[in-house]
C-alpha cells in the first residue's frame, strides 16, 4: 500500500497535504504517528463520563491534527463534534460522536494497513 | 542543565504533541525550539526564560489556561512589548482574530498549517523585533548622549559666570541640590504646585542659569568689596531682568523647551518675596513661579553659608534659623516647613555631593526619559546582562541539591528548583498557589498562611526572614527551616513584590536535640524521669502552689535483689519496666514519677481529699505478679501539710519512712512521724550511676 492509497482509504486529501508540508517523508512520518495520539482515547473517556469541556478540547485537536493531515473525513465530523459541545452537551453530540468513533476506526485501519506494507 | 546556543529560541505552547511536532519541523534547525503543552506551562517558561525567547507560537484552545489566558498575563507583565506572538489556530471566527489582535499578537496562522507561510512569517517576525530591539538601544544611547551634553553646556555656561563673580562655582552646584531636594519634599507635602520628577529636573537643572543676568553686569560694580551707591544698587538689580531677556531672545524653537521655560521663570523671579518686596516685578505670594520661590531660598541659603567680603560664612544651623526667623525675606510658609522638616536632609545632601552623586542624577534622567517612551523598556545591554544573571541563576539552581523557590505576586506564581520540586512532590511552577489544591494540600494551609504574613509583614529594610515548620518531603513529614527574603519594588511607596528563599531540612538536628533533652532528663530504661529532673519538676511545682496538699513517696520494690539472683538480670530489668508501668497508670496528668534509684520510685501526688486513700489505692495496684515473681513493695510517705514544702526535708522524711517500712518486714507503707528522725537512707545507685543526691 502506497501513501496515496492510504490516504484514499482514510477519506484524505494527498494532493492538499504534500502542497503544504512539501515533503513525502515529513507526511508519512505524522500520518504514522497519528496512532500515538491520545485525543482519542481522552474523547471517549470524557464523552463516557460527561466531561464535555474536556471532550470539547479532544475533538478539537483531533479536528486540528486532521485539517494539518488533510485527514477530511475525520476532520470533517470531529470540526461538526467540536461545534456541537463548544458551549457544553447539546443532543446532536451523541450522534456525532458515534460518527467520529466509526471515522477514526476506519482512519485508524487504514494507518495500520499501511504501516504494515511499509515495514514489510 | 543548561544548553547554550545561539540559535534564537522560539517557543511553541499547544496541546497537541502532534501539532507541535509538525510545526518544529518546518521551522527546521535554524531555530532552537521550547515546547509547552498547555498554557501554565508556556507561562512558566516565559517567566524563567524571558526575552531569550524570539517568538512564541500559541495555541487558543488548551487545557488549564487557554490562549487568551496566557496572552492576559504577557500583557500584564508587559512581556508583550518584548516578545512578539503569533496565535495558531483553526478558529477562524473574526472575534477571535479581534480580540487576539487587541491582546497584541502579531500575527495569525491558521490550520492547516502550510510550511511556507509558517516559515515566512515566523522570519518576518523575528526580523522585525531584531530590528526594533536595536532601534531601542540605539535611542537610549543617543538619549543619554544628549542628556549629557546639555548638562555639561549648562555647566560651563553657568560657571563663566561664578568664575567673573569671583565665586567657586560651588555655588550653582549647591542651588541645584537644594532647588532639588526642597522641590522633592514640596512635592510629597502637597500637591498644589502639580509637580511631577519630570518638573523637578527641568528646574532643578535650569536654576544653574539664575544668574546669567550678571553676564551684563560692569565688573567693578559686579565685585566691588564695599556698600553699593542707590545707583550701582540698580544696576546690580538688573540682572534678574537681563537674564530673563536673554532667555526670550532665543530662537523661536528653543523658547518652547520646557528648560528654558523654567530658567526664564528662575532668571527674572528668583529676587522676588512671598509678601511683594522683591524685584523686578514687585510679584507676591503664588504670583511667584513656584520655581523661582525654590530658587530665591536656595540662593539666600548658600549666600548665608559662604564667605563673602563683607561677611564670615554661618553654619547650617545658623543659616537654617536665620531663614526661618525671618531675618532674609518672607518666604512661602509652605516652602519653609519643607525647609525646617528637610534641614538635616540638605545638610546630608550637600555634605554628601560628589562626582557619584551627579552621575547618579544623570542617571536617573536617563530612566525617566526612557520611561517616558513607552516603547522604549531598557538598553539592549541590559537585557543581555539580565539573561547572563538568569541564566547564571538557573545553572546554579539546577546544580544545588537544594529546595529554592522564588514567589511572585503578579502574576501569582511559586517557582521551585528541579530538585525541590521533586522533594516536595510538587511541580516546578504553580500558578495561583494560595488556591491550588495541590501546593495548599502538601505545605499545609497553615504554614501558607504563617510564611505569607511573615513575609508581609517585612519592610524593605528588614527583608529577610525564617520560619519553622514541618513538610511533607519525600513522603516522610520532617522539620525544615524556610529562610525567605521578601523583594520590594523601588516605587514610592515600595509595593512587595514577591520572595525569594530555600527550605533547609534541620530534622536530624532538630530530632538530635530533642533527643539529647530526652536522655539528659529521662531514665533512659523505664523511661520515666530521672531524680535530678524530677527534683526540679517537684520543686517547680510546689513553688507554683504553695497552699497544695501534695504527698511525697519513695518506692522500693522488695526482694530485688532475689529476683535478680534467681533469674538473671534481663528478667529484673523486666520487673522494673512492668513496676514503672504501673506507677504510669496511677498517677494523674500533674503528678510526677520519677525513677531514683537501683529499684526505688518517687511519686508526687496532688491530693484534694484525704491522703491516706490514695496512698492506699496506689499500694495495692502495685502488688501483683511479673511472670513467676511476686511484686510486693515498701513504701515510705511524707506530706507537705506536715513538712512544708522544701523539697530536701520532704524527701528525707519519705526516704526515713522508708527505712522504717524495711526495717519493719517490708510490704508496708507507712507515713513519716518524728519519731523516725534519725534513720538511715536506703536509696541505692542505679547501675552505672552515682548514687543520687540526698
Amino acid at each position: 500500500m502506497t501513501l496515496q492509497e492510504c490516504y484514499a482509504a482514510l477519506g484524505g486529501d494527498y494532493d492538499e497535504v504534500l502542497g503544504r508540508l512539501r515533503s513525502e517523508r515529513m507526511i508519512q512520518k505524522f500520518v504514522l504517528r497519528f496512532l500515538e495520539d491520545k485525543s482519542y482515547d481522552l474523547l471517549c473517556a470524557s464523552m463516557e463520563s460527561g466531561n464535555y469541556e474536556e471532550a470539547f478540547r479532544a475533538a478539537h485537536t483531533i479536528k486540528g491534527v486532521c485539517q494539518n493531515l488533510s485527514f477530511t473525513l475525520l476532520g470533517k465530523s470531529s470540526s461538526e463534534l467540536s461545534e456541537a459541545l463548544r458551549n457544553g452537551y447539546t443532543p446532536e453530540a451523541d450522534a456525532l460522536v458515534e460518527q467520529v468513533k466509526a471515522e477514526y476506526q476506519q482512519t485508524a485501519q487504514a494507518i495500520r494497513a499501511f504501516q504494515e506494507a511499509t515495514a514489510g | 542543565m543548561e544548553r547554550i546556543s545561539d540559535k534564537q529560541k522560539i517557543l511553541i505552547v499547544d496541546d497537541s504533541e502532534m501539532n507541535r511536532s509538525i510545526l518544529a519541523d518546518m521551522l527546521g534547525d535554524e531555530y532552537e525550539i521550547l515546547e509547552a503543552e498547555n498554557g501554565n506551562e508556556g507561562v512558566a517558561m516565559l517567566q524563567k526564560r524571558g526575552s531569550e525567547i524570539s517568538l512564541v507560537l500559541l495555541d487558543i484552545v488548551m487545557p488549564e489556561l487557554d490562549g487568551f489566558g496566557v496572552l492576559n498575563i504577557m500583557n500584564k507583565n508587559r512581556w508583550i512589548e518584548d516578545i512578539p506572538v503569533i496565535m495558531i489556530s483553526a478558529e477562524s471566527g473574526s472575534t477571535h482574530v479581534e480580540r487576539a489582535f487587541d491582546l497584541g499578537v502579531t500575527d495569525f496562522i491558521s490550520r492547516p498549517f502550510d510550511a511556507l507561510i509558517v516559515r515566512r512569517r515566523v522570519v518576518n517576525t523575528v526580523l522585525l523585533y531584531a530590528k526594533q530591539k536595536k532601534l531601542v538601544s540605539l535611542v537610549a544611547e543617543q538619549i543619554y548622549e544628549k542628556e549629557r551634553t546639555s548638562s555639561l553646556m549648562i555647566d560651563i555656561l553657568s560657571h563663566i559666570v561664578e568664575f567673573r563673580n569671583g565665586e567657586s562655582g560651588m555655588h550653582v552646584r549647591h542651588v541645584h541640590i537644594l532647588t532639588e531636594t526642597l522641590l522633592t519634599a514640596l512635592m510629597r507635602k502637597t500637591d498644589k504646585y502639580h509637580l511631577t520628577p519630570a518638573d523637578i529636573s527641568v528646574i532643578s537643572t535650569a536654576s544653574a542659569l539664575h544668574d546669567i543676568g550678571k553676564i551684563a553686569i560692569p565688573e567693578e560694580i559686579l565685585n566691588k568689596p564695599g556698600r553699593f551707591t542707590p545707583e550701582e544698587f540698580a544696576v546690580m538689580k538688573s540682572h534678574s531682568m537681563v537674564g530673563a531677556e536673554m532667555l526670550e531672545a532665543l530662537p523661536d524653537d528653543y523658547r518652547d523647551e520646557p528648560l528654558v521655560k523654567a530658567a526664564y521663570e528662575i532668571c527674572r523671579w528668583h529676587h522676588e518675596r512671598w509678601d511683594g518686596k522683591g524685584y523686578p516685578d514687585g510679584l507676591k505670594e503664588d504670583e511667584i513661579p513656584i520655581s523661582a520661590q525654590m530658587v530665591a531660598l536656595a540662593d539666600v541659603y548658600d549666600a548665608l553659608t559662604s564667605e563673602r567680603v563683607y561677611k564670615p560664612a554661618y553654619s547650617h544651623q545658623r543659616a537654617i534659623e536665620m531663614i526661618l526667623g525671618g531675618e532674609c525675606g518672607t518666604f512661602n510658609p509652605l516652602v519653609m516647613e519643607c525647609l525646617r522638616d528637610n534641614a538635616d536632609l540638605i545638610r546630608e545632601e550637600l555634605e554628601g555631593d560628589n562626582a557619584l552623586r551627579q552621575n547618579q542624577r544623570e542617571m536617573q534622567n536617563v530612566a525617566r526619559e526612557l520611561h517616558k517612551h513607552e516603547e522604549l523598556t531598557a538598553s539592549e545591554r541590559t537585557l543581555e546582562l539580565l539573561e547572563h544573571e538568569r541564566m547564571k541563576y538557573s545553572f546554579f539552581a539546577a546544580m544545588t541539591e537544594e529546595v529554592q523557590f522564588e514567589y511572585t505576586v503578579q502574576p501569582p506564581m511559586v517557582t521551585l528548583t528541579a530538585w525541590g520540586a521533586e522533594k516536595l512532590g510538587l511541580p516546578e511552577i504553580t500558578l495561583d498557589p494560595l488556591h491550588d489544591e495541590k501546593s495548599l494540600h502538601r505545605l499545609g494551609q497553615e504554614n501558607w498562611r504563617g510564611l505569607a504574613d511573615a513575609l508581609h509583614a517585612t519592610t524593605p529594610g528588614h527583608p529577610v526572614i525564617t520560619y519553622d515548620c514541618m513538610l511533607n518531603m519525600d513522603g516522610e513529614y520532617r522539620w525544615t527551616r524556610i529562610v525567605a527574603r521578601a523583594t520590594w519594588s523601588s516605587d514610592e511607596p515600595p509595593r512587595y513584590t514577591g520572595a525569594i528563599g530555600k527550605v533547609i531540612d534541620i530534622h536530624d538536628s532538630r530530632m538530635m536535640m530533642d533527643n539529647l533533652e530526652r536522655m539528659a532528663t529521662h531514665d533512659a530504661m523505664t523511661g520515666l524521669l530521672n531524680h535530678a529532673t524530677a527534683k526540679k519538676r517537684i520543686q517547680e511545682r510546689l513553688a507554683e502552689r504553695p497552699d497544695g496538699k501534695f504527698a511525697l513517696a519513695i518506692i522500693d520494690l522488695d526482694h530485688f535483689k532475689q529476683a535478680n539472683d534467681t533469674y538473671g538480670h534481663l528478667f529484673g530489668d523486666g520487673v522494673l519496666i512492668h513496676l514503672a508501668g504501673k506507677l504510669r497508670q496511677c498517677i494523674r496528668g500533674g503528678d510526677i514519677a520519677a525513677r531514683v534509684g537501683g529499684d526505688e520510685f518517687l511519686i508526687l501526688l496532688e491530693c484534694k481529699m484525704e491522703v491516706e486513700p490514695a496512698i492506699q489505692r496506689i499500694f495495692a495496684s502495685l502488688e501483683g505478679r511479673y511472670k513467676e515473681f511476686p511484686i510486693s513493695v515498701s513504701m515510705g510517705v511524707a506530706t507537705t501539710q506536715e513538712q512544708g514544702t522544701n523539697y530536701d526535708a520532704l524527701f528525707q522524711a519519705a526516704d526515713q519512712a522508708l527505712y522504717t517500712v524495711k526495717r519493719s518486714g517490708r510490704g508496708q507503707y507507712r507515713f513519716y512521724d518524728d519519731g523516725m528522725e534519725g534513720t538511715l537512707s536506703v536509696i541505692s545507685p542505679i547501675d552505672g550511676e552515682r548514687p543520687a543526691e540526698n
